[in-house]
C-alpha cells in the first residue's frame, strides 16, 4: 500500500502559480477555490527588499484536524494517505475549515470574491450540482471528493485522486517526465515548469520522494501543530517557509 | 479504507446551535444516536453518470504568449476540459506556464462573439452601443469586398490597412504580404512590433547581423545578467525559462543570477542580486561594467583580440617598457589593439569608455559602485555567461544604445555563439515552398508605378529609417492626412486603442475610418467597429508556425482543432482568402487555386519528407500526430576565438572568416560590431535626433533619456507571469491570482513607495489619480517597499471598458489603460514606444 506524498522544493519555485491554475483547469474549481494556492510576502526596506513566496496544497496530514473535528465523518483519510471529503456525507458545517491550521479548504456558497458575475449563476447546473461550466473535465466522484461539489459543501485539494488512484500498484514515483506515469501524476507537479514538485510513495525508502526529503533536509510545515503533513518543503539556499513558530510577546 | 472514528465530543444540540444547520440536517435525513454519534444517510447524492466518453488528445500549441508551446489538448464527449503540455515538444517540454492553461477558459468564455456581425448605430465612441445585428459570413465577407473594390476603382486602394498583432505566420498574417501585391496597398501588413519589443531585434541587428530575437543556451550558462527583462514573469519563451531556471539553481555550479530592474518582481526576487537602478539607465550600468572589464583586463582574448606587445629594448639590462593596456581616463593607440571576432574595442575605449567608471555610473543609476564593479568581474571570470535584456532597458528614448552597450558584454566575454551563452539565432524550418506565385495574377492596377505609395505608419520613412514598424503613429499619421487618410482598416489580433501609448488618440482615429475587427472577443477595437468578422479560437484552428527563438535548431508546430468551431466563427486567414475571391480581377483567380489555409498547411508539410523531424515526423499526418517537427543541432558553434559548423556528427568543420560572415555573423564587416557600420550610415540621423556627435554615433553609449509625460515620478507599467498577451483580462480565473505579489486576487493595485505615498498624504488601499499631460486614470494604491521611491508600477493591460463582464471592474480596477497616462514618445533608430521611462503625478482621490 502507497503512502502517496509531495515535495516542494522552493529554492526552484519562482512563484508563477501554473500549479494553482492547472489545478483549477484539472479538478473544474471556481476562480479564486484555490486548492493549491501560492501564498506571497514582502519583507525588508527598499533598496534591500525581497519577495517570498511559499506554494501550499493540502497537506494531507498523517494526523489531520479537518478529519478529527468532522461531525458526519465525511472528511476522512484513505488507506494510501489522502484525506479526502465525501461529498455525499458533508453537511456544509465548516468545522474542518477552522480545525485546518493551513487554511486549504473552501466553501463556495458565499458571494464571489473575484469580481464581475458569479460563474455559477452564468453556468448553472440542471441538477445537484453546484455549477456546471462547458469546461467541467469528466471525472466525478462525489465520495472522494472529485468532479464538480453539490451545493453546500466544503472543497478540498484531493492530491488529485481521480488520476493518482490509477497508478499501478507499487509505483514509487509518479513523474510527469515519464510517459507511462505521467497521467496518473497530480495536475500541480505535471505543470511545473521548474521542476519543483515530486509526488511518490513516502513508504517505499527508494522512491525520489524520500531521496529530495533525506538529501536536502525536507521539513514539514508548522511542524509542532503535530499534523505531520505529507507534503515536505526543500528550503535550500532561497526558499523560506513562514515562521513555524508564533511568538508571544 | 481506514476507519478514523473519531469521538467528537459533540452533543447534538452544540452541534446544531454552533452550525445552524438544524434544518439542513432534517431535510437530509440525520440523526443522532447516542451509543454510535452521527449516523447519516446521503445529504447529497451524486446524479447519475451520462454514458463515459472517451478522451482525445489533440495537438496545439499555446496562443498565449508569442513562444509557442506545444499543447496537448484533452477533449471529452466534444468539450475540452484540459492543457498540458507536450512532452515532446522542445519548447514545452511537456510543461506550460500558468497562462497555457488559460485555453478551456478562452474557448469557452461567456462573453464570446457568435458570428458575423454588422454595427447599425453610426455614432462611435466609449459609451455608445454599437449596436450590432448578426449577418451571415457571405454578407461580411462581400460587404468587405465591395468597399475594397470600390476603392481600387477609385485608385485609392492604398487606403486600406490590416493592423496586425501576434500573427501565427504561414496561414493568416503570412497571407497578407501577397493581399497586399495583388490588390494594391503598401498597408498590408502594419504589425504591432513597435509597441512590442523592436529595440532588441535593432540592437542585434546592428551588431550582430540578425534582426531577431536571440536564443540563449540557458541550461550550460553559469551567469545570467538580466536586464529590464522579467525573467521569471514576462519573457519569452516563459515556460522555457522556468524549466531552466529549475536545471539553472539546482546544477553544478549552480548559475549565478544578477537582475537589474527599477522595482522588485520575482525575478529580482529570486535572483541572487538584485539593482535596482533609475529608469533608463540601464546602459551606464553596462558600460561601467565594459569598463570595469577592460581596465581590469578580464576581456576574452580569444574572441575580442588583444593588445601588440610592446617590443622591449634588446639590451636585457635596460628597463622594461610598460605593456599596452587600458587605463581609466586614458587613451590608447588603436592601431595597438589586434581585433579578431570584434571592431572597434579600442575606438570604443578612447570615445566612451575610458571615463565610464562605476562612480560616474552610481551618479546616474543610483547603483552603488561597488556593487556594479564586482558584477562586471562575476560576469567576466564566470563563463559561459549570458547578459540579455528588454524593454526594461530599452522601452525608453536611449533604448537602442542602452541595449548596445548590454548586448556588448556577451561579445567582450567571448559569449557569442557560445556553449552556455548567447548560443545564435534560430534556424529555418524545411516547409516547401507553394507552387503558386502571386506575382503570376497581378494585373496592371497592382503593377501600376501609382501604387508605390508610403506606409501610412511611417515605417522606413525619413522619420524613422531604420524602423521595421511604427503602429504608434497610424492614428495621429490618419487623422492629419499624413501620408493620407485611411478608409478601411482590419484588426487582427490588436487593440492599439488599448495597448498604444497615447492610446485615446486612436478613439478620434477610428470615428473617421471603416473599421473591421476580427477578434472573437468584445473589446475596444469591437466597440468602434463596424463590421466583425470573428475568427476562430486557436483551439478551432488548423495553423503551423515556427517556433519562438529557443535553442537555435528549427522548431515548428501545428495546431490540430480540438473542437469543431462551437459558434459560426472563421479562421482569420481563411477570411482574407474569402475576401480574395472577391476581388475583381485575377487576385480572385489566386485565391481559388489556393483554396483555403488548409490547402496551405498541407502543402508546406510535404518539405518534411525531404528533411524528416527527429522524431519522425515526415508528412502532415505524422505532423498533426505528434505536433512538432525539429532537427536538432544549431549549425554553428563558436569556441575559444574559432567557429566551427557541425557536419553531421560534431562541431567538426572550421569555418573561414568569410564563411562567418555568410551564415553567423552577417553584418558588413562579418564581425561583431562594437563600431557599428550601420550608425556610421545614419550618423546624421542620429546626431539629429539624438544629440549625438556624428563621429561618435557608431558606438554604444550613454545617451541621457528624455521621459514622456509631465510630474514628479516614473511610471512604468509591467507585464504579470499571469497575463497573457491581453485577452485574460476578462478570466475571472485569472483575475484571481493575477498580481499576487501585492495581494491582487480581485483588483490589480498601483505600487508605490511608503516615502513617496506619505509626502502626497496617500495611504495603503486608497484610491488614486495617476497624470499628466496626456491623460489621466484612477487606481489602487498599494504602499509597498517593492518599487523605487521615485517610480509608480502599475501592471499593464487592466482597466478595460469594453473587453466583456469580468474585465471591466469599476472599483477593483484601474479605470482605464495605463497607455491613457504614456505619452506617444518612440526610440527614433527601432521606433519602439517608450513605455517606460514616463513621468505622472500621484495624487488622492
Amino acid at each position: 500500500m502507497a503512502k502517496w506524498g509531495m515535495v516542494i522544493d522552493l529554492e526552484k519555485c519562482v512563484g508563477c502559480q501554473a500549479c494553482t491554475i492547472a489545478c483549477g483547469m484539472e479538478n473544474t474549481r471556481l476562480p479564486g477555490e484555490h486548492w493549491q494556492d501560492v501564498i506571497f510576502f514582502q519583507e525588508g526596506t527598499y533598496p534591500n527588499t525581497e519577495l517570498k513566496w511559499f506554494p501550499r496544497p493540502c497537506m494531507h496530514c498523517e494526523n489531520p484536524s479537518c478529519v478529527a473535528v468532522c461531525p458526519t465523518r465525511a472528511t476522512y483519510k484513505t488507506e494510501e494517505g489522502q484525506v479526502l471529503v465525501d461529498w455525499e456525507r458533508c453537511i456544509g458545517c465548516k468545522y474542518c475549515m477552522i480545525a485546518c491550521p493551513y487554511g486549504v479548504r473552501f466553501y463556495t456558497e458565499e458571494a464571489p470574491r473575484y469580481g464581475g458575475p458569479d460563474l455559477k449563476a452564468v453556468f448553472p447546473a440542471a441538477d445537484a450540482h453546484s455549477w456546471s461550466p462547458p469546461w467541467k473535465a469528466p471525472q466525478e466522484d462525489w465520495k472522494h471528493g472529485v468532479g464538480v461539489q453539490p451545493h453546500d459543501v466544503v472543497s478540498k485539494c484531493t492530491f488529485c485522486y481521480h488520476r493518482v488512484s490509477k497508478a499501478p500498484k507499487g509505483t514509487a514515483d509518479l513523474d510527469p517526465s515519464n510517459p507511462v506515469m505521467r497521467e496518473y501524476t497530480p495536475a500541480c507537479v505535471v505543470a511545473c515548469s521548474p521542476g519543483a514538485r515530486f509526488f511518490g510513495d513516502l513508504s517505499n525508502p527508494n522512491s525520489e520522494v524520500n531521496k529530495q526529503i533525506a538529501n536536502k533536509n525536507g521539513v514539514r510545515l508548522l511542524d509542532h501543530l503535530g499534523n505531520r503533513p505529507q507534503v515536505y518543503y526543500l528550503t535550500g539556499v532561497g526558499g523560506a517557509i513562514p515562521n513555524t513558530h508564533t511568538t508571544k510577546a | 479504507m481506514t476507519d478514523l472514528s473519531i469521538h467528537t465530543g459533540l452533543t447534538r444540540r452544540r452541534f446544531l446551535q454552533a452550525t445552524g444547520a438544524a434544518g439542513a440536517l432534517g431535510a437530509a435525513g440525520l440523526s443522532f444516536d447516542a451509543a454510535n454519534g452521527l449516523t447519516l444517510q446521503k445529504v447529497h447524492a451524486q446524479p447519475a453518470a451520462g454514458p463515459a466518453g472517451q478522451t482525445v488528445i489533440t495537438k496545439s500549441f499555446c496562443a498565449q504568449c508569442p513562444a509557442r508551446c506545444g499543447i496537448d489538448v484533452y477533449t471529452t464527449n466534444g468539450r475540452v476540459h484540459a492543457i498540458y503540455g507536450t512532452l515532446d515538444n522542445p519548447l514545452a517540454g511537456g510543461k506550460l506556464c500558468p497562462k497555457g492553461h488559460y485555453g478551456v477558459y478562452l474557448l469557452y468564455d461567456a462573453d464570446r462573439i457568435k458570428g458575423p456581425m454588422k454595427r447599425t448605430n453610426p455614432k462611435k465612441g466609449r459609451d455608445e452601443d454599437p449596436k450590432f445585428v448578426p449577418i451571415s459570413w457571405d454578407e461580411a465577407l462581400q460587404t468587405v469586398a465591395d468597399r475594397l473594390n470600390a476603392l481600387r476603382e477609385k485608385g485609392e486602394s492604398h487606403r486600406y490597412a490590416t493592423i496586425t498583432g501576434r500573427g501565427w505566420g504561414y496561414t493568416d498574417v503570412g497571407l497578407l504580404k501577397q493581399f497586399g501585391q495583388l490588390y494594391g496597398t503598401p498597408n498590408f501588413n502594419l504589425g504591432h512590433s513597435s509597441i512590442c519589443s523592436d529595440a532588441s531585434e535593432t540592437v542585434k541587428h546592428i551588431m550582430d547581423g540578425h534582426h531577431a530575437y536571440s536564443a540563449y543556451d540557458y541550461s550550460n550558462c553559469n551567469y545570467l545578467l538580466v536586464f529590464g527583462a522579467g525573467f521569471l514573469e514576462s519573457f519569452r519563451p516563459f515556460t522555457g525559462n522556468m524549466r531552466n531556471w529549475g536545471i539553472m539553481r539546482s546544477k553544478a555550479p549552480k548559475t549565478k543570477v544578477t537582475v537589474v530592474d527599477v522595482h522588485l518582481n520575482t525575478t529580482g526576487s529570486a535572483a541572487d542580486r538584485l539593482l535596482l537602478t533609475k529608469p533608463g539607465t540601464d546602459g551606464a550600468l553596462a558600460l561601467a561594467m565594459a569598463h570595469v572589464i577592460l581596465s581590469e583586463g578580464l576581456w576574452d582574448r580569444q574572441f575580442v583580440g588583444d593588445f601588440v606587445p610592446v617590443e622591449q629594448p634588446k639590451d636585457a639590462d635596460a628597463p622594461r617598457l610598460p605593456e599596452h593596456k587600458f587605463e581609466p581616463g586614458k587613451e590608447v593607440d588603436p592601431a595597438t589593439f589586434k581585433e579578431i571576432w570584434t571592431v572597434g574595442v579600442a575606438e570604443w575605449w578612447n570615445v566612451e569608455l575610458k571615463d565610464r567608471t562605476p562612480e560616474w555610473a552610481e551618479k546616474i543609476t543610483t547603483v552603488p559602485a561597488r556593487d556594479i564593479a564586482a558584477v562586471a568581474r562575476e560576469f567576466a571570470l564566470t563563463k559561459p555567461a549570458v547578459a540579455l535584456f528588454e524593454r526594461g532597458a530599452s522601452a525608453h528614448t536611449n533604448g537602442v544604445y542602452n541595449g548596445m552597450a548590454i548586448h556588448a558584454l556577451n561579445a567582450l566575454t567571448g559569449n557569442m555563439f557560445a556553449k552556455g551563452g548567447l548560443r545564435g539565432y534560430q534556424m529555418k524550418t524545411a516547409w516547401a515552398k507553394l507552387p503558386i506565385k502571386a506575382e503570376d495574377f497581378m494585373d496592371d492596377y497592382a503593377k501600376a508605378p501609382e501604387r508605390k505609395k508610403p506606409r501610412v505608419d511611417g515605417a522606413k520613412s525619413k522619420r524613422y529609417p531604420l524602423a521595421k514598424n511604427m503602429i504608434q503613429e497610424i492614428a495621429i499619421n490618419s487623422l492629419k492626412g499624413e501620408p493620407y487618410k485611411l478608409d478601411t482598416v482590419m484588426f487582427y489580433m490588436t487593440g492599439p486603442i488599448f495597448s498604444a501609448p497615447d492610446c485615446s488618440k486612436w478613439e478620434e482615429a477610428l470615428r473617421q475610418i471603416f473599421v473591421i475587427d476580427t477578434s472573437p472577443y468584445p473589446g475596444e477595437t469591437n466597440r468602434f467597429a463596424d463590421l466583425i468578422l470573428p475568427d476562430n479560437t486557436y483551439l478551432e484552428r488548423l495553423q503551423i508556425a515556427d517556433t519562438y527563438p529557443y535553442e537555435g535548431y528549427p522548431i515548428s508546430m501545428i495546431r490540430t482543432p480540438a473542437v469543431k468551431p462551437i459558434f459560426d466563427t472563421k479562421t482569420f486567414g481563411d477570411a482574407v482568402i474569402e475576401i480574395g475571391k472577391r476581388i475583381k480581377g485575377p487576385t480572385s483567380e489566386y485565391y481559388k487555386k489556393i483554396g483555403n489555409t488548409e490547402n496551405i498547411v498541407k502543402w508546406m508539410c510535404e518539405g518534411f519528407k525531404d528533411k524528416p523531424g527527429d522524431n519522425g515526423v515526415t508528412d502532415f499526418e505524422t505532423f498533426a500526430q505528434k505536433g512538432v517537427w525539429y532537427r536538432k543541432p544549431y549549425a554553428y558553434l563558436q569556441e575559444r576565438g574559432v567557429f566551427y559548423e557541425w557536419d553531421g556528427k560534431g562541431y567538426n568543420k572550421v569555418m573561414t572568416p568569410e564563411e562567418v560572415k555568410a551564415k553567423v555573423m552577417p553584418t558588413p564587416t562579418g564581425k561583431f560590431e562594437i563600431k557599428v557600420t550601420e550608425l556610421e550610415h545614419h550618423a546624421e540621423f542620429v546626431h539629429e535626433r539624438l544629440g549625438i556627435a556624428p563621429e561618435r554615433a557608431p558606438f554604444p553609449q550613454w545617451v541621457a533619456p528624455r521621459h514622456g509625460g509631465d510630474g514628479d515620478l516614473h511610471f512604468i507599467s509591467p507585464k504579470l507571469a499571469g497575463q497573457a498577451e491581453g485577452r485574460s483580462a476578462n478570466l475571472p480565473h485569472v483575475a484571481a491570482m493575477i498580481q499576487p505579489t501585492q495581494g491582487g486576487k480581485r483588483n490589480v493595485f498601483l505600487e508605490m513607495h511608503p516615502e513617496a505615498a506619505g509626502k502626497r498624504g496617500i495611504k495603503d488601499g486608497d484610491r488614486v489619480r495617476i497624470k499628466n499631460k496626456v491623460g489621466k486614470i484612477e487606481a489602487i494604491v498599494r504602499v509597498t517597499h517593492t518599487t523605487r521611491p521615485d517610480t509608480v508600477a502599475l501592471p499593464m493591460i487592466h482597466g478595460h471598458w469594453a473587453q466583456g463582464r469580468w474585465a471591466q471592474g469599476a472599483g477593483r480596477l484601474p479605470t482605464g489603460s495605463t497607455n491613457e497616462v504614456t505619452e506617444n514618445l518612440s526610440e527614433p533608430l527601432s521606433g519602439l514606444a517608450c513605455f517606460h521611462s514616463g513621468l505622472v503625478s500621484v495624487e488622492k482621490v
